[in-house]
């Protein structure tokens, strides 16, 4: 009976208690992983914007005080300017075409010619005409006009909607100062 | 003092022949040549990166209402502020160039060759991660550049093909340049990318602890020179340590000479006439020029692959080609397109 006894460690007792301590490691392994991926997650969460940027539709010109042909240069609120030209003698949306002063290649100021007929971007020699069609530059190669402004015609007054919030710069040594 | 020396060894138990051991590695007879010391150099400027880059952060404020006039403040009324700031500017500059130089010596040498790979590709990260702390580093002066620099990096970054759009704004801080993002690059700038660099350099190190410095032989060496070593102490210390004080007058000279210049406050609402990065950046801004967006990043993006692989591509080369030597040609070929686009950007104006 002693030998027997001696025999046992065979038994199952100790396999299940195998089988429990993998279960138990393999559970911890996986609840840290998930604390920690959990976390991860609400870091990236955490540095990624927390929403677009504001938006608002806002009053820019009478309709008779854009001429058909004609452009308004026209100073948002947050001090960027936009070129709002009238294309015909319509009464409607389509008329109109609000463009932007940032070029579509890598995001610096137009600005406008005169003696060109132009818009011509400093970066890389970006150009575009009067319509904010590329005629030169990385935004012909990539065939990007400038970015146009969402516009609407309400009643006789034409509306765009434009960001309302800009970079907040203390006014201090400027470019012409 | 033996005591203090008894009660030390009791709760350190370290030898000082264990000591020798660990800093006392043969070094072999060719780095007594200049150019095999190149890889320190880098190392003594990143520390005095971090010392003037502590100084700075004391006074620096990483927000758009403030930087400019944070930066103004060091240049113009803290004391020595100029000197600090101008050491800084400095130091970046001859670290990116000790890098570039180290890593073309490693080049053209084949010191990457097996068992080296990886270490070149340490090495690699090194250069990237000195590139992001000198585009960060200026974005933070917040003058008229900087803020037109990092409007222009942030875009080119959106070109990427599928996570361009979420990189760009997981660097801005928004969809454009907005309050939140000086604050990030400072946070990279700061201590992000110099605790990445920290880590990166120990590894690099470690590295050639484990597997030696590639031993070279030149021919003219006699026998006996070329198979020597020396001590690193005191031998190889002593020319790191030239080196450093070298470096120290070379910086004195340049930030007294040629300090850092500060042009106007960054304005979003009016691009420069002329807009230019960093010498460093020279490069890959005419290469931007010459290719549309996403061409130009995927371009740049397989450029910087193939470098990191090249042990590896060398390799394949060297085993079913019989251009043994073509590294050397490929990599002729490189440094003079990149010599040659660098001397392009900064000759014209557009």
């Amino acid at each position: 009976m002693e030998e027997g006894l001696v025999e046992r460690p065979a038994a199952p007792v100790p396999e299940r208690r195998d089988l429990l301590t993998r279960i138990l490691n393999l559970g911890l392994v996986g609840a840290l992983a998930a604390a920690y991926g959990t976390f991860a997650a609400y870091a990236a969460r955490f540095l990624y914007p927390a929403g677009p940027a504001r938006r608002a539709w806002t009053y820019v010109a009478r309709l008779d005080q854009i001429p058909a042909g004609k452009s308004l240069r026209w100073t948002a609120p947050t001090g960027q300017t936009i070129n709002v030209t009238r294309l015909g003698a319509g009464i409607g949306a389509a008329d109109f075409v609000a463009l932007s002063s940032v070029c579509p290649h890598l995001g610096c100021q137009v600005h406008w010619e005169a003696h060109q007929d132009r818009y011509f971007c400093p970066c890389h020699n970006g150009t575009f005409d009067p319509e904010g069609k590329p005629t030169g530059g990385p935004p012909k190669e990539g065939n990007t006009p400038l970015p146009r402004y969402p516009l609407e015609v309400r009643g006789q007054l034409v509306f765009i909607n434009v960001p309302t919030e800009a970079l907040v710069v203390r006014p201090g040594r400027t470019q012409g100062a | 003092m033996s005591r203090i020396a008894a009660w030390l060894q009791e709760r350190l138990p370290v030898s000082g022949a264990d000591l020798r051991e660990l800093t006392n590695e043969p070094v072999p007879n060719h780095l007594k040549r200049w150019w095999f010391a190149l890889g320190g150099t880098p190392a003594y400027l990143f520390v005095v990166q971090i010392v003037t880059g502590i100084l700075l952060a004391v006074y620096y404020q990483p927000s758009s209402t403030s930087a400019y006039q944070s930066v103004r403040y060091i240049s113009e009324e803290a004391a020595y502020g100029w000197f600090i700031r101008s050491v800084h500017k400095w130091g970046a500059t001859l670290m990116i160039a000790a890098v570039i130089l180290h890593q073309m010596r490693v080049f053209f040498t084949g010191a990457y060759r097996k068992p080296r790979e990886i270490n070149w590709m340490v090495g690699m990260c090194i250069l990237l991660c000195t590139l992001v702390l000198g585009f960060t580093g200026y974005s933070l002066v917040f003058e008229q550049l900087s803020y037109w620099g990092a409007t222009v990096g942030a875009n080119i970054a959106a070109s990427v093909p599928l996570v361009g759009g979420p990189m760009k704004e997981m660097l801005l801080g928004g969809e454009t340049y907005n309050e939140h993002t000086l604050p990030r690059f400072f946070v990279l700038h700061a201590a992000v990318l110099p605790v990445l660099l920290v880590l990166l350099i120990a590894i690099h190190i470690a590295i050639i602890r484990i597997q030696g410095v590639t031993e070279f032989h030149f021919e003219g060496d006699d026998e006996k020179t070329a198979r020597g070593h020396f001590n690193f102490v005191p031998d190889h210390l002593m020319t790191e340590l030239t080196l450093g004080l070298v470096l120290m007058v070379l910086l004195s000279v340049l930030a007294t000479a040629l300090p850092a210049h500060l042009g106007p406050q960054a304005d979003p609402l009016s691009t420069p006439e002329v807009i230019k990065p960093e010498w460093f950046f020279y490069v890959a801004f005419r290469w931007l020029k010459l290719f549309s967006g996403t061409v130009a990043v995927l371009s740049t993006g397989f450029i910087v692959f193939v470098m990191f692989a090249w042990p590896f591509i060398d390799d394949w080369i060297r085993r079913h080609t019989r251009f043994n030597e073509a590294s050397v040609w490929i990599g002729m070929f490189g440094v003079l397109a990149i010599v040659a686009l660098t001397i392009w950007e900064a000759a014209v104006e557009h």
